[in-house]
């Protein structure tokens, strides 16, 4: 083979080679990257997951907004165009300024989560150098209904308080999708609904409730007023962030003489049918009890809990003694903060030193301050059968048992059970009573510390713990009024029977229906055809 | 023989360049039109989201209920329980209630559930879409 032959041979075989390569390339192009390109993903994933309640709707939701930055090297005066955009964007001039004239950033930021009306404002400053970058603003359709208890988001879109920090880790990692949490927004919303108007009726500082599955610990609804507005950036007069349900500790009264009789049960120191002599006051060392209401000579001690007699209590709780009490509540879980989901929490505030003055008023709950929360998952451990639960916001499956461990004896359950009813049909708790829901509950009407740790007189902070259908209980309703005043319609009375009782009734009379719980009452007289 | 060869390949490079090239083209148009179409979507989604969360804004209890009582003059009323599951009618069965319409029914709330402060009055009218409390 002569030398230009061979030349020609390898020119051949190179062209080959590139033909084949250019063929290869077409086949890769044409069929293997047809379909399904990485411009597929583009679009923008959003940061946080929705909230949602336990029926589906939506709490909380990322919603597309566009922050703005500013090239100030393409502006001809800076100064002008600062004064143009702060106009535009409702943002500091001052801060704008200073932005541009520092010269080590090429990027100022102008304002952040604009609205569509801003962005159309500054569209037509035409100024060049502007970009819209995409941003997400958390917005809350319920507005203020469930404020404390979802938290809000800051500029950045990290949960700053709330659900939105307490389930950050959650809401991250399903970004796009959705958390359902435990709160259903029916109930919630007649909670708020009820406690903003028991709040106005008696002129209360603050008023919470809660609702809550004794069985899975599920919470239903948190209220705390005053509130604010989610969707603000700015607290309006009168406005709250405080979630006084699960942030506040409070001596809650006689609604603590719950623990005292589960107490007595379990030590077999009292039976319901035993007398006890009440009188003017019970002296312990220099210290006195005394009754917020008065009472008669004696009491059985069924009607102790039911008339809610201090002095009475104070020697049930006696006869077990502070050792044994203080185990008892410490097992319960009143002197340790509850680990929920929400960041917000309490320590309780109990006596260092547990004598016996201070066995006789913890046991009606004066002396010793627990977080509302705290207190209705210990109260649900007593009439769920005795088990421990602890409080949850995220939904669990229909049906779920949560309860932990024994901590009372099942019996001393179905005897607080059946005394709680007693309250309710003979006792204090006669206004919370709704025809065929059998409710059970116990009043409280504390006092109120001040600033010097005396008691403010005349103030009270009021409560209600109730707990339907009471033989059978699925849920507990909580209700707090702090320092009400009385009314024409309650005789001028501000007592937890007269204002936190009532209100739970009628928080129990509008979600029972909702929450499927069976009315018992017999129907009521259909008269024919007289509409 | 080569010489046709060269030819053959010259010419066939020439085709797959042009190839190569309307496939390029139509691939960046299609890119163009894909990133339109993928940020369409995405301002479509973004817009359902606004849309679906405005809608939780007016369908909330809070806002149906102030329109209720400004609108329509409603009120809170207490639940009646009326009736129970057993006595609604099985299929095929004839109605436990007898053939008395629940709709032109009243009901007579009972002392133990006593109206609000707002209740029209002890005796409330149901209409044709009441409810059977239960």
């Amino acid at each position: 083979m002569g030398e230009i032959q061979r030349r020609i041979v390898i020119g051949a075989g190179l062209c080959i080679v590139a033909f084949a390569l250019v063929g290869v390339r077409l086949v890769d192009v044409t069929l293997m990257r047809g379909h399904g390109g990485p411009g597929f993903e583009g679009h923008a994933v959003l940061a946080r997951a929705d909230l949602t309640d336990r029926n589906g709707e939506l709490l909380a939701r990322d919603l597309p907004v566009k922050d703005l930055y500013a090239r100030p090297h393409v502006f001809w005066d800076k100064g002008q165009a600062a004064h143009n955009l702060a106009a535009a964007t409702g943002t500091d001039e001052k801060r704008l300024n200073a932005g541009m004239a520092n010269t080590k950033h090429p990027y100022v930021l102008v304002a952040r989560q604009l609205t569509p009306e801003q962005q159309d404002r500054v569209m037509h400053l035409g100024l060049p150098g502007l970009e819209f970058e995409p941003s997400a603003k958390r917005y809350y359709p319920d507005g203020r209904a469930a404020a404390q208890l979802l938290g809000v988001t800051d500029a950045d879109n990290n949960g700053v308080s709330g659900l939105e920090m307490g389930l950050e880790p959650q809401l991250h990692a399903h970004a796009g999708g959705q958390v359902a949490t435990s709160i259903d927004m029916r109930v919630q919303y007649i909670l708020a609904h009820e406690t903003e108007a028991a709040r106005e009726t008696f002129s209360a500082r603050a008023a919470g409730g809660i609702v809550m599955d004794v069985n899975s610990g599920e919470v239903l609804a948190m209220i705390s007023v005053p509130d604010f507005d989610p969707n603000e950036r700015k607290l309006q007069g009168g406005d709250s962030t405080r979630n006084v349900m699960a942030q506040d500790v409070y001596e809650l009264g006689s609604v603590f003489k719950i623990f005292s009789f589960a107490l007595a049960f379990e030590d077999n120191t009292m039976h319901l049918d035993e007398i006890f002599r009440i009188g003017q006051g019970l002296q312990i060392g220099k210290f006195t009890i005394h009754e917020a209401e008065h009472m008669p000579a004696t009491l059985a001690a069924r009607d102790i809990l039911a008339q809610s007699s201090n002095i009475g209590t104070a020697q049930i709780a006696m006869r077990s003694g502070g050792v044994r009490q203080r185990a008892f509540l410490d097992n319960l879980g009143l002197l340790g903060s509850p680990r929920t989901e929400l960041p917000e929490t309490a320590h309780p505030l109990y006596p260092k030193s547990w004598g016996t003055i201070e066995t006789a008023t913890v046991g009606f709950g004066q002396g010793i301050s627990v977080s509302p929360l705290s207190f209705v998952a210990s109260a649900a451990s007593v009439v769920n059968g005795g088990r421990r639960i602890t409080p949850t916001f995220i939904k669990q499956a229909p049906g779920a048992d949560n309860r932990g461990p024994q901590l009372i004896k099942p019996e001393t359950s179905a005897q607080m059970r059946d005394l709680l009813r007693y309250v309710v049909t003979n006792g204090t708790g006669k206004k919370a009573d709704v025809a065929g829901y059998d409710i059970g509950g116990k009043t409280g009407s504390a006092q109120v510390p001040g600033p010097g740790g005396h008691y403010i007189p005349h103030a009270l902070r009021t409560s209600f713990a109730a707990f339907f259908p009471v033989h059978d209980p699925r849920y507990v309703v909580f209700v707090l009024l702090d320092q009400p005043h009385g009314t024409k319609e309650t005789g001028g009375f501000a007592l937890a029977g007269y204002t936190a009782a009532p209100l739970a009734g009628k928080v129990i009379s509008r979600i029972a229906p909702l929450l499927g719980v069976p009315n018992n009452a017999p129907p009521v007289t259909l008269a024919r055809g007289n509409s | 023989m080569v010489r046709v060869l060269n030819f053959f390949c010259v010419g066939f490079m020439g085709l797959a360049i042009l190839a190569l090239y309307h496939v390029s083209e139509a691939t960046r148009v299609a890119r163009v039109e894909l990133d339109r179409t993928t940020r369409q979507i995405a301002d479509t989604n973004g817009q359902i989201s606004v849309l679906q969360t405005e809608w939780e804004r007016v369908a909330g209890p809070a806002r149906i209920q102030e329109l209720a009582q400004q609108q329509l003059g409603m009120s809170d009323t207490t639940s009646v329980h009326l009736s129970s599951f057993d006595q609604l009618p099985r299929r095929g069965e004839a109605a436990p209630l007898g053939d008395t319409p629940l709709h032109n029914a009243s009901a007579v709330v009972p002392s133990g559930a006593a109206p609000s402060a707002t209740n029209p009055g002890p005796t409330s009218n149901l209409g044709p879409s009441s409810n059977l409390g239960m």
